[in-house]
């Protein structure tokens, strides 16, 4: 192939044909300058970059920041947190559901209204289990804000969880020898409920500050 | 030395003066003001050069800097770590530039372009210079980010979010551009 002036642009972009384009450099002044320029744009490129003393600038920034409302924590933008957040809801309105409905406690039971029926036993546990298994995906993830904090609520919140933790596992070992106790499964349900809202104002505490 | 903004003193003094990448993803997130000092240590420079290409002046760069770190700040929390913290910043930046600029050009009422000098002496640095500012953002951003700021292909690829190919070729149309610019202004 004969390597021509107007090669030279396809040559600058593909290195492997400069090779053929060295003889007709040889021969062409205006071939030789476009590429001196060509390779004259990158070594004076590096002294375009602009330096100037900014003495204000950081200190304006760092006001700027202060200004500004503290960012809310990390996991407070993580999306499992707020699934986890709306599963406890579902679970703890369809646990209330069940502990209300008037069709669990009906007339016929009237006698031992303290008792459930099978049937609506497995319901609650079924219910349960969705509720405490979220409640507690909820209480690990907010395990190491909660051992850190420091404010007064974070720590009484930390108390309050260990007493909780302590009133469950009682009543679990009571509603386990006693599954069809319903006064027993609404206590659990109350201390998890208790749980629940000892996290949520942890949370919306952490929000706030 | 002076800690921020309502931190714990142990949480501010649990900062190292050379974190790790993640080290100080983490205490961006947890606001803590000395990160950020960190951020600009290490940023600054090349975001007011980046600034100043793209604006054409010293105090927008600034303010363009200033911008971008507010929006870190309320953004870091969202930050997966896709990419390095620099990266995402300067991705940031150029955003707010392009914004700006186009604020600018709308107050201008017309593209703010200089005319490239025409006397063959000029210092090449001062035509390279005029003739930048002419080209297309696009050509104009990996430019600067390559040839003047040093930073690799691959890390403009990210920054772009586009191909490292494309990003080669958007860079040699560039230089193209300028060539043809030079050469035109030398005739
Ligand atoms: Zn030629």
């Amino acid at each position: 192939m004969k390597f021509e002036c107007g090669d030279l642009e396809r040559a600058l972009a593909v290195p492997e044909l400069m090779q053929e384009a060295r003889d007709h450099l040889k021969n062409c002044p205006a071939c030789r300058s476009e590429l001196r320029l060509w390779n004259e744009i990158s070594s004076a490129a590096g002294a375009l970059h602009e330096d100037w003393a900014s003495p204000e600038l950081w200190p304006r920034i760092k006001s700027a920041i202060a200004a500004e409302p503290r960012p809310r924590p990390v996991w407070w933008s993580d999306w499992k947190v707020w699934a986890l957040a709306a599963s406890i809801i579902v679970a703890a309105g369809l646990l209330f559901w069940l502990n209300r409905a008037p069709g669990t406690f009906g007339p016929e039971q009237a006698a031992n209204r303290d008792f459930l029926t099978e049937r609506a036993l497995q319901d609650v546990e079924k219910n349960e289990a969705a509720y405490t298994q979220a409640i507690d995906r909820l209480y690990q993830l907010a395990q190491p804000r909660l051992q850190n904090a420091r404010s007064p609520l974070a720590v009484n919140s930390r108390e309050k969880l260990i007493l909780l933790d302590s009133a469950i596992s009682d009543v679990r070992t009571n509603v386990q020898q006693n599954r069809f106790n319903a006064s027993l499964q609404m206590e659990l349900a109350a201390l998890y409920r208790e749980k629940e809202r000892t996290l949520q104002e942890l949370v919306t505490n952490d929000r706030k500050n | 030395m002076v800690w921020e903004i309502g931190l714990p003193q142990t949480f501010a003094a649990s900062v190292p003066d050379q974190p790790s990448e993640d080290q100080l993803i983490e205490d961006c997130k947890r606001g803590n003001i000395r990160a950020y000092e960190r951020l600009y240590e290490i940023h600054a420079a090349r975001m007011k050069s980046i600034a100043f290409h793209m604006l054409g002046d010293r105090s927008d760069a600034e303010d363009a800097v200033q911008e971008t770190f507010l929006k870190v700040y309320r953004s870091v929390a969202g930050f997966g770590g896709q990419s390095s913290l620099g990266t995402w910043m300067y991705r940031i930046l150029l955003n707010t530039c392009y914004d700006q600029g186009r604020k600018k050009q709308r107050l201008a009422e017309g593209p703010v372009s200089a005319d490239i000098p025409s006397r063959s002496n000029v210092p090449l640095k001062i035509a390279l210079d005029r003739a930048l500012s002419r080209l297309n953002e696009r050509q104009r951003t990996v430019f600067l980010l390559f040839e003047v700021e040093g930073l690799k292909h691959s890390e403009i690829a990210t920054i772009l979010e586009a191909p490292e190919g494309t990003c080669r070729s958007w860079l040699f149309e560039a230089k193209r551009e300028l060539k043809r610019m030079l050469m035109e202004s030398r005739s």
